[in-house]
């Protein structure tokens, strides 16, 4: 009651000092925790982007390079996927503070400013850690390749994936000798397929989760079956459009029948209801663990080449090296030999179902035995990608601006020549956009293999 | 006791009052600037100084990397008139505003008098009307988002049908605008309760004496009374509706919605400042943005001024 203002002040002065104290003890706490965790000579800084089962296969092959090396320490970060993390590697590597090792996604590589926000890795060092060019896909080693000098380093491929249910395609006469889903190599084929499934299938569920309405899937989709008919983007000077709306055109209307045929329900739940019964889902081969996880008796296989040629859409996760003004001695050796190390080990990731970009891993008894990892292994051969200019890849520009168009087909809201068409003047758009990273456009140079 | 406790209180509020008044204007000023100046100083750090800052980018071509900005002029601006995306995102978040404003501040003010009204259980109403405000959007928006599900959603279940509330360009705004009126109407039905608590009863006592009827109450002195709160309420979500972001991207899963019908000015801003790193152009169309939303505020203040003018 008697001395309410000194009272107000020592508390007020109490909590300040309080919080001061506080921040230096957990400031002291950081370091000290930091510098008691690790007695190795060297820090490896490694940021990445992969969370849920992804996120657990890497941590596990950190823990095994850490036991193999304990010289080194690993302090990897998990950020957040997709934009976020896009944002965050850039303003790291402007502002000299980039990690050692990062990952990003191959198509994203050409519009990262090669050479100023990333580094090119160095092609002896790898090769003294046991990664060598003849041991990758060429045509996805090439990718990486900008400027003739490697920037990005593969560490798989991840596909769109035709998943079926055994049980139900059993039921429906649709699985082969071998338990594998019958070949189709047309449009008709692959709708009498659905057809005969559909009858069956337990009432209230889809025949085939398309995702209609995820601008990203039907993109992807759309990337595919584009390639399958040998459609282009750009000629090879990326002065022009290429683009062709009548191949695109027949790509639209393909998607768009499942839609208007019932076999795909828009918004459906897709994954969810292919553990529940579905015969098909179009999915990520990250759906792996999950359909393995639910105990279905279930194979997969690449998306089906329905206008006559293999092709499925594939993405590739690398390692990259984040700009440093001041790269180079014993971390960025231990940077290569890290992004090296899980490269050649990747046998523990293929478990997650993404298709290790080491061949000699392909090869080996231990992946053969996976399945359905190999069953549809040979989508690295056939990967269905966007074009490699600098507004591409996994969420980019391009995917954002095309996306929603393909999904406007598909859901009936555009017909098919029409949204043929306004792809090709988003695609003339954005050839004729500067890139914001050097202020050219595509036509202008930028990235270049 | 009583009396002697007011004996002694009241002389020494005199006192006090009496005595140090002067002294403590001069100290009331002094503190008064102490006071502010935290105040003042995070306002000039975080609001200022990025608004100035904006207004520099808008006219350099920055990426976001802040590396090899150049000064380009009114460029931005004039690409930005000529965007159909940007005008698209405009309009959309125009057409929300249209929608969101009329409908919140009828339903808050019929919730209002409801809980107003309602004798028994009047806190398990305050509690049901005000407690979706209290989720993160990102829960209501998920939770709606199941609901207008096709397939598997409440709403088709119960209505029947299978209308495809959230992938066809007809319906995805109005999904939206049904979430984010249950979702956020509990802030202006508390606005509004507290505005009829404070109704002084004795006026509807005089004019049912008069021989009012309950409508004629209604017409004549509640909503007369609310006037004001009603002004604030209209204000408010305007503002609020032309910056809706959170619940749309949530709804469309973080994209533009079916044929981009959902995206609304702030996503467009974030994607070009973000997804393209054009952060320069991006804060053109902020800038733009807060004009428009400026000119919005001004116009209400000047209406609301002449409507008092006139009332005078």
């Amino acid at each position: 009651m008697g001395r309410p203002d000194l009272s107000r002040r020592q508390l007020l002065g109490g909590l300040g000092g309080l919080f001061v104290a506080g921040s230096f003890g957990f400031a002291a706490l950081g370091t000290g925790a930091d510098a008691l965790a690790s007695t190795a000579d060297t820090r490896v800084r490694y940021w990445n982007l992969f969370s849920g089962g992804d996120g657990y296969n890497m941590i596990a092959m950190l823990d095994a390079f850490r036991a193999a090396h304990p010289d080194i320490a690993v302090k990897d970060s998990t950020l957040q996927w997709g934009n976020p993390f896009y944002t965050k590697l850039a303003m790291a590597a402007a502002g000299d503070r980039a990690p050692d090792l990062g990952v990003m996604h191959m198509g994203r590589v050409t519009g990262f400013a090669p050479g100023r926000l990333l580094d090119a890795w160095d092609v002896g060092l790898l090769a003294k850690y046991g990664v060598r060019r003849e041991d990758f896909n060429p045509v996805l080693w090439q990718r990486g390749v900008i400027d003739g000098r490697l920037y990005a380093l593969p560490l798989d491929i991840h596909v769109q994936l035709c998943f079926y249910r055994k049980d139900v395609l059993k039921k429906a006469g649709l699985l082969g000798d071998d338990a594998r889903m019958v070949t189709v190599t047309s449009t008709d084929e692959w709708f009498d397929v659905l057809k005969e499934a559909r009858k069956a299938t337990r009432k209230g569920l889809q025949t085939l989760g398309l995702h209609a309405n995820d601008q990203n899937f039907q993109w992807w989709f759309f990337v595919a079956f584009y390639t399958q008919l040998g459609g282009t983007w750009f000629d090879d000077a990326r002065t022009e459009v290429t683009f062709d709306t009548d191949k695109a055109t027949r790509v639209l209307e393909f998607l768009r029948r499942h839609v208007t045929h019932g076999y795909a329900v828009a918004g459906a739940a897709d994954a969810e209801q292919f553990i529940n019964g579905a015969p098909f889902t179009w999915e990520g081969n990250w759906s792996v663990p999950v359909f393995s996880g639910a105990k279905l008796d279930y194979g997969a296989v690449p998306l089906p080449p329905v206008f006559g040629r293999e092709a499925t859409h594939a993405e590739s996760h690398t390692f990259v090296l984040p700009h440093q003004p001041d790269r180079g001695g014993a971390t960025n050796e231990a940077a290569h030999r890290l992004a090296a190390h899980v490269v050649t080990h990747a046998r523990q990731w293929a478990a997650g179902g993404h298709i290790p970009a080491h061949t000699p891993t392909l090869s080996t008894p231990a992946y053969k035995k996976l399945y359905p990892q190999n069953e549809y292994v040979s989508a690295m051969n056939h990967q269905a990608t966007e074009p490699k200019v600098w507004f591409a890849g996994s969420t980019g520009i391009l995917a954002q601006r095309v996306g929603p168009v393909v999904v406007s087909a598909t859901m009936g809201s555009a017909k098919p020549d029409a949204a043929a068409r306004r792809m090709k003047s988003e695609l003339t758009t954005l050839l004729a956009m500067k890139n914001p990273m050097d202020g050219r456009t595509a036509a202008q140079g930028g990235a270049v293999a | 006791m009583t009396t002697s406790a007011e004996t002694v209180v009241v002389p020494a509020r005199t006192k006090t009052a009496a005595v140090s008044a002067p002294v403590r204007h001069k100290q009331g000023f002094q503190h008064g600037g102490w006071f502010v100046a935290p105040f003042l100083a995070l306002f000039t750090l975080f609001v200022i100084w990025p608004l100035l800052r904006g207004v520099y980018l808008s006219l350099t071509d920055a990426n976001i990397t802040g590396a090899g900005e150049s000064f380009i002029g009114l460029d931005n601006y004039r690409e930005a008139l000529k965007d159909p995306l940007m005008w698209d995102a405009l309009g959309h978040s125009a057409y929300f505003t249209l929608l969101v404003v009329p409908c919140i501040t009828v339903l808050a003010l019929l919730l209002a008098m409801l809980a107003h009204h309602i004798e028994r259980g009047k806190w398990l109403w305050r509690l049901c009307f005000f407690a979706p405000f209290l989720l993160p959007s990102t829960v209501a928006g998920n939770l709606w988002q199941w609901l207008f599900n096709p397939g598997t959603g409440m709403i088709n279940h119960v209505f029947g049908g299978d209308t495809p509330w959230l992938t066809d360009t007809s319906y995805a705004m109005l999904a939206i605008v049904v979430e984010t009126l249950w979702w956020t109407v509990g802030f202006s039905f508390l606005l509004y309760l507290a505005a009829l608590q404070s109704i002084p009863g004795h006026l509807y006592e005089a004019a049912k004496l008069d021989g009012a009827n309950a409508w004629h109450r209604m017409v004549h002195i509640t909503l007369p009374m609310l006037r004001n709160i009603t002004g604030l309420v209209v204000a408010l979500q305007i503002l609020a509706s032309l910056q809706v972001f959170d619940q749309a991207v949530v709804m469309m899963d973080f994209g533009p919605g079916p044929e981009n019908a959902t995206r609304t000015f702030v996503q467009y801003t974030l994607e070009e400042g973000f997804t393209s790193y054009r952060v320069g152009y991006a804060s053109a169309i902020s800038i733009i943005f807060f004009v428009i939303i400026a000119a919005v505020a001004l116009a209400r203040m000047w209406l609301l001024r002449n409507r008092e003018e006139a009332a005078r």
